[in-house]
């Protein structure tokens, strides 16, 4: 596998596997969280982290890779987003859509925090 | 930032270690052995097939496609206008082989809904549990009088990217300065909604630049269109002798074409043009009507959840062949959709119903070779249809000025560096 696809499905894929750990992507609670096979189910939360990577795939071409960002970095810029009009960026228009749940869902979805 | 660290990489770089990683249990997703099979290598069908592969990496994906090379239409507006090469715009398929795709070169000719098998222009026949479809669009020829396939020899369409796309730009190249260039858009819906404004600001700067006593005219079948205030305030200060544009209520709207005598007839008049780029009404790609999907508008129905066509149970339908309103017909769209679908897949194959998400969609438009102008929508899928989701979207600022513009093209540029390598790479 080249380098580039090897990259791609490490971005898909941290989301995926950090799901796994840290949050239920079906959007279940904890009587859920025991349940392997019912974790790797896409749920809610995978659906929503879906819609960044079109832009923000892995670096190399992203507007912005999301890669290597904490759970608190991505929570505090996707909130700050919904109220900065700034107007340079697409992302005031579009966080405008997320509630702060999803936000939270979203940023521990996608959060690598994995060794530095 | 600090890149992901070279043991995650390894650990994620491939598909079966991810689903190691997963610790499945033998029953569970990542053993599912499930026949899926993907109509159309587009933006829709490619970005489809390999995240199918990704949440179900047991189970078969052939991607049916009969085009060696796809040509994406996004940024072939640039094309046409001379700011950008054809080469640009040229992808394969070859890259998913290594995501586990099988991919097969040929022609969905026929699709059985109750039998759940394709029949393809080999003669072979495939079955499958779930077929996903995103064959784009075609033509309603003979729809605008005039106006067939053998027209767009001489009044291109240029709305599929390829020949068409060079074709244009080559009539643009040759035609004389002092010429008169015609556009004609159509009523919705239609594939890319700002598409048809964005290509007359690339010809109208093109004109300007290298032709200036030359003109656009472009007749229009509505009155109102995607991005309208930005356009006009982009025209209005940078082609103001370049480009005019007619709406209906003006007698934009085009009846007839006459491709020998290169004119293009209104309701109230008789146009020779030079150039004439003649985008007509289109309709789900054909093979939607074969399978049993596309209802009497030409377009397919779907539930906006997991995109299954509501009139052939299993056959899902993404990009621009669905019924998705208010999401557009876009790039954008069709790979978001395809990524959403392919989780619902996952998810109905577990014995699970699809789940409501929050869906969004960009487009960017050029205004010129280096500024661009920005529509983004966010919709919910809540309840089965695909709605507003309310206070969110709009438009680039009115008052963005030059280096707002400047900022959205390159953020435009990396969005089709991404967008592509996420289908195609
Ligand atoms: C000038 C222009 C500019 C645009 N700019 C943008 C932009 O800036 N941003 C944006 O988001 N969108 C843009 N778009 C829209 C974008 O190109 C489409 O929305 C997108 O291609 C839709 O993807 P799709 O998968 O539905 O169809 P397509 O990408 O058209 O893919 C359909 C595929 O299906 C294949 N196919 C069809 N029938 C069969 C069959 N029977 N068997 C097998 N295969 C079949 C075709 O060969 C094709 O490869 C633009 C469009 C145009 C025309």
């Amino acid at each position: 596998m080249t380098r580039q696809a090897g990259r791609w499905l490490a971005a898909a894929l941290m989301g995926a596997v950090a799901g796994l750990s840290a949050c239920a992507p079906d959007g279940a609670g904890p009587v859920e969280e025991k349940d392997a096979a019912a974790l790797a189910v896409p749920g809610r939360t995978a659906q929503l982290a879906l819609a960044c990577s079109g832009c923000h795939g892995p670096s190399g071409g992203a507007i912005v890779s999301l890669e290597g960002y904490s759970k608190a970095e991505l929570s505090t810029a996707l909130t700050l987003y919904k109220s900065d009009e700034d107007g340079t960026t697409v992302m005031n228009r579009l966080m405008r859509g997320y509630s702060a749940e999803d936000i939270e869902a979203i940023s521990t979805y996608l959060a690598d925090e994995g060794p530095r | 930032m600090t890149g992901i660290s070279l043991d995650r990489r390894t650990v994620l770089t491939g598909l079966g270690a991810a689903a190691a990683m997963t610790g499945l249990s033998p029953a569970a997703l990542g053993q599912t052995k499930a026949n899926l099979v993907v109509i159309g290598g587009g933006f829709g069908g490619a970005t489809a097939a390999k995240f199918l592969k990704l949440f179900l990496p047991s189970s078969s994906v052939t991607l049916i496609e009969p085009n060696e090379t796809y040509y994406a239409c996004p940024f072939s507006n640039l094309v046409i206008g001379g700011g950008r090469e054809m080469s640009a715009q040229a992808f394969t398929l070859d890259r998913l082989r290594g995501y586990g795709v099988d991919i097969v070169r040929a022609r969905a000719e026929a699709v059985d809904g109750a039998a759940r098998t394709v029949t393809l222009s080999d003669g072979s026949t495939l079955s499958w549990d779930r077929l996903v479809m995103s064959p784009g669009i075609d033509m309603r020829w003979g729809a605008l009088e005039g106006y067939d396939e053998a027209a767009t020899e001489a009044m291109p369409h240029a709305w599929k990217a390829g020949t068409q796309t060079t074709l244009l730009r080559h009539q643009l190249e040759a035609m004389e300065d002092g010429g008169l260039v015609v556009m004609s858009a159509p009523a919705a819906p239609f594939r890319c909604p700002p598409g048809p404004y964005e290509r007359a600001s690339l010809i109208a700067n093109y004109l300007k630049t290298y032709k200036p006593n030359s003109k656009l005219l472009l007749l229009d079948a509505k009155d109102s269109f995607s991005k309208q205030p930005l356009f006009q305030q982009a025209w209005a200060e940078r082609y103001p002798d370049h480009l005019e544009w007619r709406g209906a209520s003006d007698f934009g709207r085009v009846v007839r074409v006459d491709p020998q005598a290169m004119t293009v007839f209104t309701e109230f008049d008789e146009i020779q043009a030079d150039v004439a780029n003649i985008i007509p009404p289109q309709k789900a790609g054909a093979i939607a009507d074969a399978a049993g999907v596309a209802d009497q508008t030409g377009w397919c129905p779907i539930d906006g959840l997991a995109f299954e066509s509501t009139l052939v149970p299993g056959i899902h339908v993404l990009g621009d062949a669905t019924i998705a309103a208010p999401m557009p017909k876009s790039a954008f769209s069709a790979n978001l959709q395809a990524k959403v679908c392919a989780a619902q897949i996952a998810r109905l194959m577990a014995g699970r119903e699809p789940q409501a998400s929050v869906l969004a969609n960009t487009c960017y438009s050029y205004i010129a070779d280096d500024a661009a102008v920005s529509i983004t929508g966010v919709y919910t899928n809540d309840g089965g249809a695909l709605t507003n989701v309310e206070g969110a979207g709009g438009l680039s600022p009115m008052d963005g000025g030059p280096a707002v513009r400047e900022a959205e093209a390159a953020q435009a540029a990396a969005w089709f560096r991404t967008i592509t390598a996420e289908a195609f790479g």
